[in-house]
């Protein structure tokens, strides 16, 4: 599914991302943790191609394509889909205007006839009863006014109707109570088919007991530093990352 | 002397009718005005050299405006063409409680409210607003009664055509608590030069819901203009949609004349190419517990120029004011151009003001968002661009009018070069 090579990356003038190797196979639920400042957020801007996150040296093969070649909505319509930490706030853009064209777009890649207005609300409709959105937020500019757990919801929603082959989600548990956490969860949960492939930003070791890994990476000044299974994770939570021997007295953020 | 505004003054001259008073009132103004220049301060960023210019001889290419039904609207359509009105309106079949006529069919007694009205709520200052005194030939007088409730829209639609000069006004009176909604529709492409100007006077708790649509576009030169005097309680709500030609610009006067007065003015301008268009508004709080909502916006691309000044004048015996005004932009191309300048004069001191205006370039963040989930950068451009005024498209009274509006509107910036 993913093969990322020997990446480097830079924002800024700042090195971020420094020899990073990670392997996906379809179907795997790969969770990615580590200190502020390891370059967690970083990894998931550059592989779906934000502009300013300039790509140094390394491969990354997507499904047998070259990524990094490809534009950012290339990326999307072949199937790589992010799940914002910071989902963006567009007023005057309905979030049905937004996802129609979206799901649209990406049918259009596949050769698919675009959905009727009709069909497409159908669609929607599910897709927000899977995260316990109220309809009316279809009709609302995207993301406008809506609280930091209803922003995750409608990533999940979005996720839900785009129906990608990989899923990023940057931290999609952050700011969330537990039964918002539960709902973004079984979110995620539900599109687990045993092909599509996730990869799990996040700080805390809570999320993944709702969304068990099968494997779990420690990031940590740009590369992943150690890599375990789901066990990995409450090791972290119980000890922190000092056992690892990382400086993590650095708050930066990334 | 302007060589073309003193042919302008000489052909006004030859004119006699009932508002000759009023007609020799403006021509005298005019013989005393001084064509504007780049120094003169409200002409600053508008030349009017293309209008030194014109020669109404010359060929133009471009297609002709037709009239359009608006779907789901079942409007009482007046139609100026070239500055004749070509509705008959012996013909029209008016609800009770509106009266039209033209300067030829108004009564003796209307002639006297309309006397009040024509050039009296117009302020004094605006050049091509006292042209339209001189020179507008069929001026129409639509006279609402007190308490009557006009459900149909009332759509004015002027056209200009190529080698054509037109002047066409209106007068408007809504008596005591009367409503009714006023569409009025300027087109024209080709050659040409026209003035629109509306007075419309509402009385006390009238409301209005009021569109002009100001559409006049490539070689068409234009002024309009659109003013109202608020009494006790009355409730205007405007919407003005500014497309701009090689010379368009507007001027709006909302006159605060009694107390508890509201008024709501939202403005869009979408320009591309080489247009020009200059919106000019002032709002004159002249008694207290008046409430002001101005919010424009504009998106100017290619080589376009955008001129936005917004004055809000509070008098001194203006206290508890409410009055906001809010401009902004967006700037699709480095070679686009705006200026705005809204200005606060404030001469009482309980009140509640705000204003400001932006120039922004389109956010990379809410483009970056888009775009990662699959939507091509271009049409990213127009969903952000469009979401910056389908904000105030969504706060038209009239959804079916905007429903009609919203194809032509997308249609205009897809033609808008990006970047």
């Amino acid at each position: 599914m993913l093969t990322i090579k020997n990446l480097h990356a830079r924002v800024e003038q700042k090195n971020i991302l420094n020899n990073l190797n990670l392997t996906i196979k379809p179907g795997e639920v790969h969770a990615i943790m580590g200190p502020n400042g390891a370059g967690k957020s970083t990894l998931g801007y550059v592989l779906s191609g934000r502009e300013g996150y300039e790509v140094l040296d390394g491969q990354v093969d997507f499904q047998g394509q070259d990524l990094l070649e490809m534009e950012t909505e290339d990326r999307a319509r072949n199937g790589l889909f992010l799940a914002f930490q910071y989902p963006v706030e567009i007023p005057g853009v309905s979030n049905m205007e937004f996802m129609k064209e979206s799901v649209n777009a990406m049918r259009q890649h596949r050769g698919e006839e675009p959905l009727t207005a009709a069909e497409f609300l159908k669609k929607a409709k599910e897709a927000c009863k899977q995260v316990q959105l109220p309809l009316d937020f279809l009709k609302r500019g995207v993301n406008e006014g809506f609280s930091g757990g209803e922003k995750k919801r409608n990533e999940i929603m979005q996720m839900i109707l785009l129906e990608p082959t990989l899923c990023i989600l940057d931290e999609s548990d952050s700011g969330l109570d537990v039964d918002a956490l539960q709902v973004v969860a079984n979110g995620v949960n539900s599109q687990r088919d045993g092909k599509r492939s996730f990869i799990v930003i996040t700080h805390y070791q809570r999320l993944l007991d709702y969304i068990e890994p099968d494997f779990v990476h420690i990031l940590a000044n740009g590369k992943v530093v150690k890599s375990g299974d789901a066990s990995l994770a409450k090791q972290i939570e119980q000890q922190g990352y000092a056992f690892l021997g990382l400086d993590t007295s650095e708050e930066a953020s990334a | 002397m302007n060589a073309w505004l003193q042919q302008a003054i000489e052909r006004g001259q030859g004119i006699d009718d009932w508002l000759s008073p009023a007609r020799a009132r403006a021509l005298e103004a005019l013989s005393n005005t001084s064509w504007p220049t780049r120094r003169t301060e409200s002409w600053k960023y508008t030349s009017l050299t293309a209008l030194e210019q014109l020669d109404l001889t010359a060929e133009s290419a471009k297609q002709q405006s037709t009239v359009e039904p608006i779907p789901g609207v079942d409007c009482l359509d007046l139609v100026f063409k070239n500055g004749v009105l070509q509705t008959n309106l012996a013909q029209m079949n008016l609800p009770a409680g509106l009266q039209i006529t033209s300067v030829q069919t108004t009564s003796a007694v209307q002639q006297v409210i309309a006397t009040t009205l024509f050039s009296q709520i117009k302020p004094k200052h605006h050049l091509f607003g006292l042209v339209n005194d001189a020179l507008a030939g069929d001026v129409l007088f639509i006279d609402i009664e007190q308490n009557s409730h006009i459900g149909q829209p009332i759509r004015i639609i002027s056209l200009s055509t190529g080698g054509h000069e037109s002047h066409h006004r209106v007068l408007v009176r809504l008596g005591n608590q009367a409503k009714a909604t006023l569409i009025e529709q300027a087109l024209g492409q080709q050659n040409s030069l026209s003035t629109g100007f509306t007075e419309c006077d509402l009385g006390e708790q009238a409301e209005l819901e009021h569109y002009r649509l100001a559409m006049h576009t490539g070689e068409a030169i234009y002024f309009g203009g659109c003013h109202f005097c608020l009494h006790h309680h009355a409730n205007l709500n405007s919407t003005l949609i500014g497309y701009g030609s090689q010379l368009s610009r507007t001027d709006i006067d909302i006159i605060h004349n009694g107390e508890h007065a509201k008024a709501k003015l939202n403005a869009i301008y979408l320009l591309g190419e080489s247009e020009h268009f200059d919106l000019h508004s002032t709002i004159e709080h002249a008694k207290p517990n008046g409430t002001t909502e101005e919010n424009v916006r504009g998106i100017v691309g290619d080589k376009a120029n955008a001129v936005f000044n917004g004055r809000i004048h509070i008098h001194r015996d203006a206290q508890k004011t409410l009055a906001e005004l809010n401009n902004r932009n967006l700037l699709l191309s480095r070679r686009g151009q705006i200026n705005t300048k809204p200005e606060l004069e404030i001469y009482a001191d309980d009140v509640q003001c705000a204003h400001g205006a932006t120039v922004a370039e389109i956010e990379e963040e809410a483009l970056y968002y888009l775009m990662s989930r699959g939507i091509s950068r271009s049409k990213a451009l127009v969903m952000l661009n469009y979401g910056f005024i389908q904000e105030l498209i969504n706060q038209m009274p009239n959804q079916q009018l905007a429903q009609w509006l919203e194809p032509q509107l997308r249609a205009r910036f897809k033609e808008m070069e990006v970047r």
